[in-house]
């Protein structure tokens, strides 16, 4: 039995090249592992040009200013979690990204850029509780969500995070739903609620409602008790509300995670257009 | 060989030209810094329609006060030194009677002076914080991670005036005159090194606080 624990405990290890503190367990991921294969040192110098080279005002005033005084540890749940390991600290996490890269000049190759997404994507959620800890209030995730930026336009992503951008670039929506399955579900569910509250309704498309609801993708697909609750706290406070009919429905916004500002911008679009269309009031976001 | 530093022309440029050129690099340079970061931030359209005023100041407020934020109580030993060693930093220059004595000279203005006292107790503030600034930069782990050669050289660079300011008033160590004209060496090398490197965060403070003061605004969150 202590074997069999050993055995677990002894998973393999990575080790950062160029950070010798740097070591974490192995977890393969296709969306970090494969991708890089696609990459060459021009594609990877020229992305990272085409994103820091301006230096724009916020790139400039953290660089500048952190003084590496290693407040923002303590701020950070990874940080604290891992045992106080250094490495996961936000500024050790900017000098592993992108002080690495300007010092280098944008040249860096495949495996750092892995190594850079793995920090990025799996070891930061953009909290911002390092700027709140900060003396001097440092966006310190502005430059996470540069070099986010960076790997996403280099194809290195998480494979579930790309996933999830895929389901919002092809449906408008975290879970693949087709806007007519979005309609069904808001029919049954007002059809099965009223059997309990006879009055309910969920109106669907109601123009000039002062408030138009924005579910999360998972709600309609795989948490309709949170609709339902919803709608008979609407009902109940006499709200006069709406859900959209037609996309955009979901409020979650994967692809802002990934710093794919495209997709990114025909989410935000489509909430404002269906709340325009409609001359809504107020919008209310699940999240 | 050395006999050069007892010639009056040395300490005349140092004492001279050299104050000129500091003066006119630290101001010059920073309010070049300060209004091209300005410059650049109007560049970002997100940035200077949320600054707020009244959260600028607050945020200021909140953090120019010892204990105030809660990253400073969280660090009670660090936040004591880093408050003793900046108060003490900018006030010695500024209100020692030695220097006053050399605006006298020169312009023929004076100001309220610190007394001779106090002035050596909080010398010796700055050069112990420098030292403790220095242990941290060795033995914390998170601090040793994100420090390289250039912390260490502003460390130094920092603390070399206070150090031959205060070897040089008590006569300790090296001639006078000799001590003198390090210090002022050393002072002038401070002050051209500000608008150049990190040292910088003594204006960039207020703009990055101004930032992030606006966003907990903006969040409707507290500054924590």
């Amino acid at each position: 039995m202590a074997d069999k624990v050993e055995a677990v405990k002894e998973k393999e290890k990575v080790v950062s090249r160029e950070f010798k503190e740097y070591i974490r367990d192995l977890n393969p991921d296709i969306g970090l592992d494969e991708t890089i294969k696609r990459l060459t040192p021009e594609k990877i110098e020229k992305t990272i040009k085409a994103v820091l080279g301006g230096r724009s005002a916020r790139i400039k005033a953290v660089l500048e200013t952190c003084i590496h005084c290693g407040l923002c540890s303590e701020a950070c749940q990874w940080y604290l979690s891992n045992d106080k390991d250094p490495t996961y600290a936000p500024v050790a996490k900017m000098r592993m990204t992108i002080w690495e890269m300007l010092k280098r000049d944008g040249k860096v190759d495949a495996e750092f850029i892995k190594q850079c997404a793995r920090i990025v994507f799996t070891e930061c959620n953009i909290c911002h509780r390092c700027s709140m800890y900060c003396p001097y209030g440092l966006d310190v995730t502005f430059i996470i969500g540069m070099v986010r930026r960076i790997c996403f336009l280099l194809g290195v992503v998480p494979q579930r995070m790309m996933d999830q951008d895929q389901a919002h670039i092809a449906t408008l929506n975290q879970v693949w739903m087709s806007q007519n399955d979005w309609l069904d579900t808001m029919q049954w569910l007002e059809e099965e609620t009223r059997l309990e509250y006879k009055d309910l309704r969920i109106p669907i498309d109601k123009e000039g409602a002062e408030v138009m609801w924005f579910p999360l993708g998972a709600e309609p697909k795989t948490g309709v008790h949170h609709i339902v609750r919803t709608a008979i706290i609407m009902n109940a406070a006499g709200i006069n509300w709406t859900v959209p009919g037609k996309d955009v429905w979901d409020s979650s916004n994967m692809p802002m995670f990934i710093r794919d500002f495209f997709t990114m911008q025909r989410i935000v679009r489509g909430l404002f257009e269906n709340a325009a269309r409609l001359r809504i009031k107020k919008l209310i976001l699940t999240e | 060989m050395f006999d050069f530093i007892r010639d009056p022309s040395l300490y005349n440029l140092v004492r001279g030209p050299l104050v000129w050129i500091a003066f006119l690099v630290f101001i010059g340079g920073s309010t070049y810094r300060i209004y091209s970061l300005i410059n650049l931030a109007k560049k970002e359209k997100v940035i200077l329609p949320f600054i707020s005023l009244k959260a600028t100041l607050r945020s200021l407020l909140h953090w120019v006060i010892p204990f105030a934020s809660r990253n400073w109580r969280r660090r009670p030993i660090f936040t004591i030194m880093t408050f003793l060693f900046h108060i003490s930093l900018v006030a010695i220059p500024i209100f020692l009677l030695s220097h006053n004595t050399l605006w006298y000279e020169s312009w023929g203005i004076s100001w309220w002076t610190l007394s001779e006292g106090l002035a050596d107790f909080m010398t010796i503030i700055v050069i112990l914080s420098c030292v403790f600034f220095l242990l941290r930069r060795i033995v914390a782990p998170e601090v040793k991670f994100v420090t390289f050669t250039s912390d260490y050289l502003l460390l130094t660079i920092t603390a070399l005036p206070f150090i031959t300011g205060f070897l040089a008033y008590h006569e300790l160590l090296l001639p006078y005159k000799i001590m003198l004209i390090i210090h002022m060496l050393a002072g002038e090398t401070m002050l051209i090194a500000i608008p150049f490197t990190r040292l910088g965060h003594m204006f960039y403070f207020f703009l990055t606080r101004s930032f992030m003061g606006s966003q907990f605004a903006l969040w409707h969150t507290k500054d924590w």
